[in-house]
């Protein structure tokens, strides 16, 4: 990414306008205009950055909200994959229930959250819940539309090789679906770490999204920036890692592109 | 004749018989062992048609296609499909994706690697194994389907216009190149092709089939000495048979082309 940067000369400006919002940040801070804290000095959110991250209460509050984002992923994950691939590979199930599946799928998940506390309790089983539905629909449609672009001439190559069931999947589909599974996976953790927060900061007393609910009802702003800040530094890099891989996969099917 | 591959009185009918389209019409023909075949004609002879059923993709309405007596009716162990798009595995290098057959037999992956090399070798690739397809021509891109079909080792190798997308100049040099595995292996090869040269180059016997309903119309026996190469196409007994088959494919391309326009002018 730096590497590109460089190359494409956009490394300059890129400096300029982090260090412009730095600057305008300690400017507004400084200016005593906002009330006080409101937007604390660069140095204090630095504070908090390191009393956050020296605290054990921290990385228990991570592991839980760790470990809600993985079974989310993972059955939201699988859930969308199995309806992903019956929905692209057969025109009838598509026809009939792909229209529900678009429907629901910018409906803010946040408003099921309700039925699932009543479903699944105030606890961590709430947040995973509202983590799958969310990782659910993207993952599902993405997949959806993989199915449907996988060339046929490499599916003939298949047959006319006499390729079993299990190879046309294992060694045709299967990677010839890695990009758009990739892609799927990287937009359904999005989805599923604003369900799994979201829901913390609603109705609960474990995770990050709690965290930053606490330090803001007790106003300890340089507190709830350092959270806010490595929640997103937390996605940024997930979703970085994840569009490499699925940049990297693209870039082999280009090829076949005429 | 003793035909490896015996196609008898087939035919195949698109929709009903009502309202349908007859794109192949009661054709038959034999392919002996080692000989190269091409099929001519002009677009939309069902020549494609043929090739998907003769390779078991696409069952024929009427007739019996068989290899050594035994009756296609799924792609056939014997025959290796040479496809005219593009067919490569993008994800796979050139040698796995020349191992693909291989592999799927469940050879060892020393092994097939080995067999693929040679194939590579042969299509002249050698030093590209490495290589994704994505970093490959066009033209070295259908070299490695076609390395991939011939690593299967198939009695009969069945090819459909596999250098319709090329220019004419790698479609010549890549004549030659078959015209070296083919008498490398003693090959026994179908073509489908609509390129008058590239029959001519290629083949002992051109079978030329008529626009629609798809027929064989005649059937010009190339005596033109071996081995060839693609300086040939300059020699005047290359240039008296492109003539003599564009004599009587011309006609057929007349009709392809009318009915072409009646379809446009139907749809507008």
């Amino acid at each position: 990414m730096a590497a590109a940067a460089r190359m494409t000369g956009t490394a300059a400006p890129r400096l300029a306008a982090t260090l412009l919002l730095l600057a305008a940040w300690q400017g507004l801070a400084l200016s005593g205009w906002l009330f006080q804290d409101v937007v604390p000095p660069l140095q204090t959110v630095l504070g908090g950055l390191a009393s956050v991250l020296s605290s054990r209460d921290f990385y228990a509050n991570a592991a839980i909200t760790g470990a809600e984002l993985l079974v989310a992923l993972t059955a939201g994950g699988i859930a969308g994959v199995l309806v992903g691939v019956a929905l692209g590979s057969s025109r009838f199930l598509s026809g009939a229930f792909e229209r529900w599946v678009n429907y629901l799928s910018p409906t803010p998940k946040i408003i099921l959250f309700p039925v699932l506390i009543m479903m699944f309790g105030v606890g961590v089983g709430s947040k995973m819940a509202m983590g799958s539905v969310s990782c659910f629909f993207p993952v599902a449609i993405s997949i959806a539309a993989g199915v449907r672009g996988v060339d046929p001439a490499l599916l003939r190559v298949g047959r006319s090789f006499r390729a079993t069931r299990a190879q046309t999947l294992r060694k045709i589909l299967l990677p010839a679906m890695a990009a758009p599974l990739v892609n799927g996976v990287r937009l359904g953790f999005g989805v599923a770490l604003i369900g799994v927060l979201l829901a913390e900061t609603k109705l609960s007393n474990k995770g990050i999204g709690f965290m930053i609910m606490e330090a803001y009802h007790r106003f300890d702003m340089p507190r709830m920036y350092a959270l806010l800040i490595l929640a997103v530094a937390f996605a940024a890099t997930v979703n970085l890692l994840a569009g490499r891989a699925a940049s990297r996969l693209g870039g082999q099917h280009q090829g076949t592109l005429r | 004749m003793n035909a490896l591959l015996r196609v008898e009185q087939v035919s195949k009918h698109f929709g009903t018989r009502e309202n349908g389209v007859t794109a192949v019409d009661r054709v038959s023909f034999g392919v002996a062992q080692g000989e190269f075949v091409s099929v001519i004609g002009p677009s939309g002879c069902g020549k494609s048609t043929l090739f998907h059923m003769i390779g078991g993709l696409v069952a024929a309405t009427e007739g019996r296609i068989d290899v050594e007596g035994d009756a296609i009716r799924a792609p056939h162990p014997a025959i290796g499909m040479v496809f005219q798009e593009e067919s490569c595995f993008p994800w796979r290098n050139v040698v796995d994706n020349v191992a693909f057959p291989l592999e799927l037999q469940g050879m060892a992956r020393a092994e097939r690697h080995e067999r693929a090399r040679h194939f590579i070798d042969m299509v002249g690739l050698h030093g590209f194994e490495r290589n994704q397809p994505s970093e490959l021509s066009g033209g070295m891109r259908q070299r490695v389907s076609i390395a991939r079909t011939l690593a299967s080792q198939p009695r009969i190798l069945l090819m459909d216009e596999p250098f319709a997308a090329l220019d004419e100049q790698t479609r010549l040099l890549l004549g030659d190149k078959v015209l070296q595995i083919q008498q490398e292996l003693s090959q026994t090869t179908l073509l489908i092709t609509h390129s008058i040269t590239e029959a001519v180059q290629l083949s002992d016997r051109i079978l030329v089939m008529s626009f629609r309903p798809g027929r064989i119309k005649r059937e010009i026996v190339v005596d033109l000495p071996r081995p060839r190469t693609s300086d040939a196409v300059v020699s005047p007994a290359f240039g008296a048979y492109v003539a003599d088959i564009w004599n009587d494919l011309r006609q057929e391309a007349t009709l392809g082309l009318a009915a072409a326009d009646r379809r446009r002018t139907s749809a507008a």
